[in-house]
Order: C-alpha cells, then sequence, then structure tokens
C-alpha cells in the first residue's frame, strides 16, 4: 500500500495497535506490519514523530523502562486516546459502509 | 570483528547524519535519537533473524526507516513543536510573575504613585497601564495558543503549528520589550532620578531585563527551529 495512502490514517493506525498495549516504537512498527499481513509499506520512521504529536495531543503517554535488558521508551494510550480511538473507529465503519455501498455492489462493480 | 564494526558504522552514520539536521532541545533531540538508534538495533536483529548477514541487515534497516531528509524533516517539526510549546509555558507563568514581583516590589520600596509630590501626567500614566498590561496580554496570548495547540495538534500541519507557535512566541516577547522600553524612557524624560530612586528595585528592573532577553533568546531559538524545516 502507497505511504501517501497510509499517512491519513496513520494516527488511527498507531492508536488501535496500542489498544490494550504498552509497547515500544519497534514493537508498534512490527505490530502494525503483522497486522496489515506487511501490506503497509511507510518509512518506519515517521512512526515516531507520530508517536509524539499523538503524545502532544493527549491522546499517547510515554515513559522510559526498561524491555527486554535495555531501555526503551513505551507508549500507552491514555483515556483520552481511548476515546479518540473509539471514535476514529466509528467514523471508519460510517465511511466503509457509505463507499462499500457505491462501489462494493452494483453497476461499479460488474464494470 | 570488522564485519559487526562495519555494519555498526551503517547505523552510526544514520543516526549521526540525522543528528546534524536536528535543532532543537537537548534532551528532546537526545531521546529521538536513542529511539532512532533502538529501533534500527531492533530492526538489524529482525532481519538478522531472518538470514541477512548483519552487514545487510543494517542496510536494510535504514533503508525500511527512510531518507534521512525526510526524516529529518519530520522530526524537526515536531522538535519546533515542542521547542514553541516550551518557550509559550515560560511566557505564560513567567510574564505575569515577573510583573507582580516587580509592582510588589514598587509598591514596597517606592509606594504608589499618588503618594509623589506631583502625580505624574496623564500620558504618562497611559504608558505605565498600557505597559501593566503588556505583560498579562502576551501571558494570556501564550496560554490561549498552548490550549488551542493541544486541541489541534492532530487536524493541522505540525510544520504550520511550529510557525505559528513561534510567531506568536517573537509576537508576545517583541510587546513586553517595548513595554518595557518605553517606560523607562518615559520614566527617564519625566524625572531621571526616578530611575535610581531605590537600589533593590534598580536590582529588580536589571533581573527582569535578564528575563526578558532570556525570554527572547528563546523565541528566536524558536523561529530559527521552525523555519529550518522545508
Amino acid at each position: 500500500m502507497k505511504p501517501d495512502a497510509l499517512r491519513g490514517h496513520l494516527d488511527a493506525l498507531l492508536l488501535a495497535t496500542l489498544d490494550g498495549e504498552q509497547l515500544h516504537g519497534y514493537a508498534i512498527i512490527e505490530a502494525l506490519q503483522q497486522g496489515s499481513g506487511g501490506a503497509l509499506d511507510l518509512p518506519t520512521g515517521t512512526v515516531y514523530p507520530a508517536l509524539r504529536r499523538l503524545e502532544r495531543a493527549g491522546h499517547v503517554s510515554s515513559d522510559w523502562s526498561t524491555v527486554g535488558g535495555r531501555k526503551r521508551r513505551t507508549y500507552k494510550l491514555t483515556q483520552a486516546g481511548q476515546r479518540a480511538l473509539n471514535a476514529e473507529r466509528d467514523a471508519w465503519r460510517e465511511f466503509t459502509t457509505v463507499i462499500d455501498g457505491v462501489l462494493g455492489g452494483g453497476k461499479w462493480a460488474q464494470s | 570483528m570488522g564485519a559487526v564494526l562495519t555494519g555498526e558504522d551503517v547505523i552510526d552514520r544514520y543516526v549521526t547524519d540525522l543528528g546534524s539536521r536536528l535543532q532543537g532541545s537537548k534532551k528532546q533531540v537526545r531521546d529521538l535519537l536513542t529511539e532512532t538508534r533502538d529501533s534500527l538495533t531492533d530492526a538489524t536483529e529482525a532481519h538478522v533473524d531472518r538470514g541477512l548477514t548483519e552487514r545487510e541487515a543494517q542496510e536494510r534497516a535504514v533503508e525500511e526507516f527512510g531518507p534521512v531528509r525526510e526524516i529529518a524533516n519530520e522530526y524537526q517539526a515536531e522538535l519546533a513543536v515542542a521547542y514553541g510549546t516550551r518557550t509559550l509555558v515560560w511566557l505564560a507563568i513567567v510574564l505575569p510573575l515577573m510583573h507582580m514581583a516587580w509592582e510588589y516590589g514598587r509598591m514596597l520600596l517606592i509606594g504608589p504613585w499618588q503618594d509623589f509630590a506631583t502625580m505624574p501626567p496623564a500620558w504618562y500614566l497611559f504608558i505605565a497601564k498600557a505597559n501593566d498590561l503588556t505583560s498579562g496580554a502576551a501571558s494570556g496570548v501564550a496560554l490561549v495558543a498552548l490550549i488551542l495547540g493541544r486541541f489541534l495538534a492532530r487536524g493541522y500541519d505540525t510544520k504550520l503549528l511550529a510557525r505559528i507557535g513561534a510567531a506568536i512566541a517573537i509576537v508576545a516577547v517583541g510587546v513586553v520589550l517595548l513595554g518595557n522600553i518605553s517606560i523607562i524612557l518615559a520614566t527617564a524624560h519625566l524625572d531621571a532620578s526616578r530611575l535610581v530612586q531605590s537600589s533593590p528595585m534598580v536590582v529588580a528592573t536589571a533581573i527582569t531585563w535578564i528575563v526578558i532577553v532570556r525570554l527572547g533568546l528563546l523565541a528566536r531559538r524558536c523561529l530559527s527551529c521552525a523555519t529550518i524545516v522545508v
């Protein structure tokens, strides 16, 4: 999948990846890649500024902790982040339902 | 051993190149680079586990991380916003505290203006009042910008937010600077002896200027951080 198409959804994807988890940067990248079956083709370096942006918005909090014997910055969702994720999921379901109603059937699907 | 060192050089070179392009709080830059190095090391280990040599794994990790110029640009935007936030926090907290401390000192050591033999003219009181308002107004604007910045964090371009934050900081410090220069010139014009009437207040005024200069330097660096982002 093209990086430009993903960029607009990166925040929501990161929030979803952190749902119920506390992960460090590379674990988030791995989870994103595994969750998409390897289809997410985004420069991994863009994840870190996005995490900072989410932290700035109060949707994610971070702490330095020791993971696997190494000191790492780990991230988790805040309550506001959980609410934002729920809103993103609702908006996405509504969007896909509407678009699928047009693109997923009828003359568009048959052409 | 040689191969490992060569492999490490790939990550070192990337992290050093990235670091040389970043400007902001030293701690924030260090944190970002530490995280970058960790991420590249993790990716290398994962690629080695999949059968690549150390060198190949390092090169793949760096390639996946992204072109250094593009990544530096995204990092820099975040660093600029963080520096802007820090500067606005300083402005929001320090300006009213500094003004209150100075006014309290003046009331204590010099007394209210009404206690002078002759009441200062209206134009002087207008300048004094305007100067009083500048600190409060600059602090208020900084506070509003901080609150709005949090709400707009995800919806607006980080580079734009960084530039707006820096512009607000520069204007806020500029207004406070103008207010302070105006009151000093007005006092010197009215009665220069009042400027040195109380030694503790001379010291307080000097401290005020040190703080204003410090805030000015912060605001200037803030602008520099925001404008090197392409």
